[in-house]
């Protein structure tokens, strides 16, 4: 009996149509897929992306080489000189970060007293070849120049939750 | 003994002692800022408040006596309240930006407020502003809005370094830390300032944002710039040293520092540090690999021991290289066949040395010196040469110990000096003859009359008497007769006598045998007839040696010199082989201090360069010329083929014997007195910028009697010649009252002064 309604379900393809009602059902459900890179999933303003160093309305860099984002950094990816600049003040010489070591937890964004290292909300950067995501101030303050808007609005709107 | 209970524990403590003082011993912490248990009690910071049962109001505990039965609550609600209250105060004035502040991380008040503060600040008033002072090249006071004034700094100007060149001006907010002497804070010791400031007020100069404290790591070292064996926390970072601080020792060094230890290590990376070995060929320098140029000096010291004879080669080091340097060097110098090898480069009078019975030292501990009660102190620009001994016996004094000076040259001591006799040089050995002949009076029941009377009758009335024979004594032309004065007046005083090192290996030398033998040169005797090779460890020979004229005679005159240097050096004019050794920062080794104190220290960073430690150069050279007992692997093998595990103090002896002591002839004409400027002793000193920038390391004077300086003609002010042999300088000439008559102070080991001869004898002065 069984060998014979086998035998006739391969006849009329019923498993085909089980399956082809499944796709049909969601032919016409909501979609759910992001479609990368024409589409792209909606950011919190707490973002962990890339870094940046920001500066002040007057153009002054905000850093004062305290190096605390650098003790507290986890995977040791920042590394900083500090020397007193021709008008006193304390300023780095040198600020790196490596983005291969970096894990993105915002340590140095929570220790910084004065908001100059921030991650912003950029994730779109690649390197191809070794040292290209080896960060350096110049590039970090590049960074924050070009998304001063979008971080201080970030900041503004994360602000009341502090 | 006084029973008190603090914070329900019952503790024994000395009557008289304070509350702090008790809680500290039993090990309970009570929070402080101007208390400080070297200085004397303030109690204006009040951050000690604590609650004293039966007391209606909180105490201060650094300046509240202990009383029997006395119930101290360091934590109770009352005191916390207290301290939560003074914290706020000090908050009120204080700039909060401990980010940018260079004493971050190693605060006192960063690290009370976590214990004692609000996490949030209720003042929100404008602060108090006090402006940065330029108070010298060493203590930083750029941010003295950051003072607490609680007044560390100028106790320890007065009570410590003797004078008081900080002070707190005006009253109330308006209270300020200002330098009111002479703009700049010139003491020997003012590095201490820096440790003991609790907040970042005064900070170091040199160090301001290079490193912050959490980055540095610690390495345990020991000074190599004086005689005392200071503890060195040399903190490096990236295999650099950036900052030395004081290891606590209270037999050494207490707990400070002078500022020669604290900021030498600014020289240690200068541009002019050798960094590969070099030989010169065809009078141009060639960096070659260190194969060639150890092949270079040993095959050279061959041919010269095989052709002149060993004898013709000499071997200098100075006494600041270490034990384990300069045992493999006369080991080196002994195999080759040469006796002729030494350390005492500024020494003139070798007479003593079959005479002496073991390595003259201090004759003493250091912390006796503190407890002596009367003490002589023979030739020593004591400040200068010596500045923690100074320390010491200045605090001596103040306890009421009577200190004496003979020597030639009147500088102060800022200290109160008993009685003093300043003769000139040839006069030395007669003043003390007078002494020893007023004390011997003294026994007798007579009283001599003048300085030497008083000095004979100062120490006679002592319990524990001290007699210190310093560096001018030591280089004197008839030292070993001021050696044999010394020891007769310290056993007519029933007291001890010794020697103030003048480097960190003065005894070690001795201990290692880098002296020479019976039939050996000693180090004036090499230069005097030159050798036809030296060695050179460590020697800068113009600025190291007795006679600099002499010295780099010798040296162009001789036909290979191998020079051991961390430093391109004026060796580069007449060396032929330049072998690049570490400082003491980049070496393991051995100071034995002048008390006799084995202190072995690890290097702290690695060697610059292809730069290689003296020990390890030596044992290679050793190898090359095939003298055996060149097979140590470690330094710490070395030290103990040296010590070979018998107890130092037995080989330390200061007692002479057979020397007779006669006035020197009278000299005809100006006698020179000479002094090795503070920052001018070794060659990292030398080239340590900070240093070089104080007033301590200024152009080296020309410095007479007014009377004399009148005699010639000049003003105090003018420039004048000075001539010694064929050599002469034009120095400023100053008028100087307080020097004998006859004597002309021109400092030695300057650069400035190269071209003059030996330290003592006679010298022209004339107008420019």
């Amino acid at each position: 009996m069984k060998n014979l309604i086998d035998f006739f379900k391969s006849f009329l393809l019923l498993e085909l149509l089980k399956g082809m009602s499944v796709t049909g059902k969601y032919f016409f459900a909501r979609h759910v897929t992001v479609e990368y890179p024409e589409e792209k999933t909606p950011q919190s303003f707490r973002f962990r992306g890339l870094h940046a160093q920001r500066r002040y309305p007057n153009g002054e860099e905000r850093c004062i080489g305290c190096k605390l984002c650098e003790a507290v950094c986890p995977a040791l990816a920042i590394k900083i000189e500090v020397a007193e600049r021709a008008d006193g003040t304390r300023r780095t010489t040198q600020y790196d970060i490596d983005l291969v070591k970096c894990i993105f937890c915002g340590f140095c964004e929570e220790s910084c007293p004065v908001d100059a290292i921030v991650e912003t909300r950029i994730y779109e950067y690649h390197g191809e070849n070794r040292g290209d995501l080896y960060y350096t101030k110049a590039m970090l303050l590049a960074n924050g120049d070009k998304h001063e808007a979008q971080i201080a609005a970030d900041r503004a709107a994360d602000a009341k939750y502090r | 003994m006084i029973n008190i209970e603090i914070d329900g524990k019952q503790i024994q403590t000395e009557n008289g002692s304070t509350v702090i003082e008790a809680a500290h011993q039993a090990g309970i912490s009570i929070p402080h800022f101007c208390y400080h248990k070297k200085l004397s009690i303030a109690a204006n910071c009040r951050m000690c408040l604590v609650q004293v049962e039966k007391a209606p109001k909180p105490l201060p505990a650094c300046a509240t006596p202990v009383t029997e039965g006395m119930k101290v609550f360091t934590h109770s609600e009352q005191a916390v309240k207290a301290q939560k209250g003074v914290m706020e105060f000090l908050l009120v004035n204080h700039p909060l930006d401990c980010p940018i502040c260079d004493q971050g991380g190693e605060c006192m008040l960063q690290d009370m407020s976590v214990g004692y503060g609000g996490g949030q600040s209720r003042y929100h008033e404008e602060k108090r502003v006090v402006l940065a002072k330029d108070i010298g090249p060493l203590v930083s006071a750029e941010e003295m809005s950051r003072c607490i004034n609680c007044t560390r700094c100028v106790r320890f100007g007065v009570e410590i370094a003797g004078q008081m060149e900080l002070g707190q001006a005006f009253r109330g907010e308006h209270a300020e830390i200002v330098s009111f002497v002479s703009g700049t804070v010139d003491s020997e010791l003012s590095g201490n300032m820096i440790d003991l400031c609790p907040v970042g007020a005064l900070t170091s100069k040199p160090f301001r944002y290079k490193a912050r404290s959490w980055e540095l790591s610690r390495r345990r070292s020991v000074s190599a710039h004086d005689s005392l064996g200071s503890g060195l926390a040399v903190q490096t970072k990236n295999n650099r040293v950036l900052r030395v601080l004081p290891i606590e020792n209270e037999d050494i060094n207490e707990c400070w520092l002078s500022d020669k230890d604290r900021f030498a290590y600014e020289g240690l990376n200068t541009a002019d540090r050798l960094t590969k070995p070099m030989i010169k060929q065809d009078g141009k320098w060639q960096e070659v690999e260190w194969q060639v140029a150890l092949e270079y000096a040993a095959n050279g010291l061959r041919h010269i021991a095989n052709g002149a004879g060993a004898e013709q080669i000499g071997a200098l080091a100075t006494a600041n290289s270490t034990l384990e340097e300069l045992y493999l060097l006369q080991k080196l110098m002994r195999g080759i066949g040469s006796d002729n090898v030494d350390f005492r480069l500024r020494q003139s009078d070798f007479s003593g040395d079959v005479k002496q019975q073991g390595a003259p030292w201090l004759g003493m501990s250091v912390a006796d010196i503190s407890r002596a009660d009367r003490l002589l102190v023979v030739g020593s620009f004591l400040r200068k040469d010596h500045p923690l001994l100074a320390a010491r016996i200045r605090r001596a004094a103040r306890k009421g110990a009577q200190i004496n000076i003979i020597h030639s040259a009147d500088d102060d001591l800022l200290m109160h000096v008993a009685h003093k006799a300043i003769v000139a040089p040839d006069a030395l050995v007669e003043a003390l003859t007078q002494v020893s002949k007023a004390l011997a009076s003294e026994k007798q029941g007579q009283s001599a009359s003048g300085e030497a009377g008083a000095i004979a009758r100062s120490l006679a009335g002592g319990e524990r008497v001290a007699v210190l024979l310093g560096n001018f004594a030591q280089q004197h032309p008839q030292a070993a007769q001021l050696q044999a004065l010394a020891q007769q007046i310290a056993a007519l005083s029933n007291g001890k006598f010794g020697f103030l090192g003048e480097a960190a290996n003065s005894v070690g030398g001795y201990l290692a045998q880098a002296v020479p033998g019976t039939k050996g040169m000693n180090a004036a005797a090499m230069l005097a007839t030159p050798r036809k090779a030296y060695v050179l460890l460590n020697v800068e020979p113009e600025l190291d040696c007795a006679d600099p004229q002499q010295a780099v005679a010798a040296m162009q005159a001789a036909d290979l010199v191998i020079a051991l240097s961390a430093y391109k050096h004026h060796a580069t004019e007449y060396a032929d082989v330049l072998l690049p050794i570490a400082p003491y920062t980049e070496t393991s080794g051995t100071f034995v201090s002048t008390e006799g104190r084995v202190q072995s220290f690890k290097g702290a960073v690695k060697p610059l360069g292809e730069t290689r430690p003296a020990w390890k150069v030596l044992r290679v050279l050793g190898n090359l010329l095939k003298v055996d007992g060149f097979g140590q692997d470690t330094s710490e093998a070395v030290r103990d083929e040296v010590l070979q595990g018998v107890d130092v103090s037995a080989k330390l002896n200061n007692a002479i014997g057979g020397v007779e002591a006669k006035a020197a002839p009278a000299s005809s004409g100006l006698q020179r007195v000479a002094d090795v400027p503070i920052y001018a002793t070794d060659a990292v000193v030398r080239r340590s910028a900070p240093l070089q920038a104080t007033a301590d390391a200024a152009i080296p004077q020309v410095r007479m009697h007014g009377e004399e300086l009148k005699k010639l003609g000049v003003q105090s002010g003018e420039v004048v010649k000075v001539g010694q042999g064929q050599g002469s300088v034009q120095l400023f000439a100053v008028a100087d009252d307080k020097l004998p008559r006859g004597v002309v102070r021109v400092a030695a080991g300057h650069a400035a002064t190269v071209a003059l001869g030996a330290m003592f004898g006679t010298i022209t002065v004339e107008r420019a």
